[in-house]
């Protein structure tokens, strides 16, 4: 056998190999414990997700999730159809800028009740400035605790305005959180602690 | 760094550490060179270019910079912040619940599967406080507590935690937001 046919050979098993991989890559560790039904609705809401430029781990993820809490795989697909159209609302809402942990965040905040358009407004206000998947993450959270989005929005954006650090994103949070359970009106309770914590540390450098 | 590579790796520095026999006329030879060197670097403005012939023409130099190099890559190499396969850098987290009358607590979340295949991580308890610790990729995350008590099992979410809004099957579940301490 000449050297040719041999390197010919060897690329040809390189090829399939990778295919292999690449086909085994939509995850070996989940796609098997459903259903084949759900298994395609799955592979084609990835493929579509793939397409848009949209992170994908959380669509895995959340099959996961399922399956570990016993849904049946219909339940599951579902869900994952759900959370690939608000991934691909917050991509669109935050714009390239975005990174996947920003666009898992704003999805969460909008299963929550907040409009893309007030997280496409936070994204702009910060720019590159600052990382906004925290303050995604607390704007879900207190809005799952009753706090008005609106009022909520205003908080949030009153914090990132002033260039509050994820410290003082996180000690909001708590301190919302605390005065909710002692029985606070949740959207007074947002908005006396925005005030409080929103102390402008470097106001040149944020966008008003 | 698997076993063999730091095996190496240690070879190379020690040898590479080992004092280096020099004559007695050495520092007037390098002091030859360097004077040397800044001559032409002063006739020609070709300074780059120079340092390069200059040092391997000399063993001494060559020795002493490559040990160099290898000190500040073995450095590097060494104080290289901890990462998932994929490259993501990871961060130790503690995850803590306070459950006094549990027989058994553990952690699951996007981060291990949700516990799948065994991959759930089971936390140690100091008098009813619960706790574990785990190397959690930079980012956001989703997990929950499994506690195991009077009543079964049980999914709680971290009541010190936020709250993740994407409970699609009914049992609550934590965001976590996970910095990266190399930034």
């Amino acid at each position: 056998m000449s050297k040719r046919t041999t390197r010919s050979l060897m690329m040809v098993a390189a090829l399939a190999s990778a295919s292999v991989t690449s086909a085994n890559a939509q995850d070996p560790r989940v796609l098997p414990r459903l259903d084949a039904p759900s298994r395609a609705a799955i592979a084609a809401v990835v493929d579509s997700a793939k397409a848009q430029g949209i992170p994908v781990e959380p669509l895995y993820d959340k099959v996961n999730e399922g399956v570990v809490k016993g849904a049946d795989g219909p339940h599951i697909v579902v869900a994952v159809r759900n959370l690939a159209l608000d991934l691909a609302t917050a991509h669109r809402a935050l714009g390239a800028l975005a990174t996947a942990d920003e666009i898992k965040a704003a999805a969460s905040a909008m299963h929550a009740g907040v409009p893309a358009v007030e997280l496409g407004k936070l994204k702009k206000q910060s720019g590159l400035r600052r990382s906004l998947t925290l303050p995604f993450t607390v704007l879900a959270d207190i809005v799952s605790r009753g706090v008005p989005v609106s009022t909520a929005a205003n908080a949030i954006r009153s914090l990132v305005g002033a260039g509050a650090k994820d410290k003082d994103i996180n000690d909001f949070q708590r301190n919302v959180k605390v005065d909710i359970e002692q029985g606070a009106p949740p959207a007074a309770a947002a908005e006396t602690r925005a005030k409080g914590a929103a102390k402008p540390d470097k106001p040149d450098q944020i966008d008003q | 760094m698997p076993e063999w590579g730091r095996t190496t790796l240690e070879m190379i520095v020690q040898d590479l550490q080992r004092p280096v026999q020099l004559d007695e006329s050495f520092e007037r030879r390098v002091m030859v060179r360097v004077r040397r060197f800044y001559a032409q670097r002063r006739r020609r403005m070709r300074g780059w270019l120079a340092v390069g012939a200059s040092i391997t023409h000399h063993p001494a130099w060559t020795a002493a910079v490559a040990a160099g190099i290898v000190a500040v890559a073995t450095l590097g190499v060494m104080s290289v912040h901890p990462r998932t396969a994929s490259g993501g850098v990871i961060e130790p987290t503690t995850f803590v619940l306070v459950a006094p009358t549990a027989r058994s607590v553990a952690v699951v979340g996007d981060f291990n599967n949700w516990g799948l295949d065994d991959s759930a991580l089971v936390a140690t308890s100091n008098q009813g406080v619960w706790s574990v610790t785990a190397s959690v990729p930079v980012g956001v995350h989703r997990y929950a507590f499994v506690v195991n008590g009077v009543n079964g099992k049980q999914w709680m979410a971290d009541p010190t935690a936020p709250r993740s809004s994407g409970d699609d099957f009914g049992m609550p579940s934590s965001a976590l937001v996970v910095e990266d301490s190399t930034k």
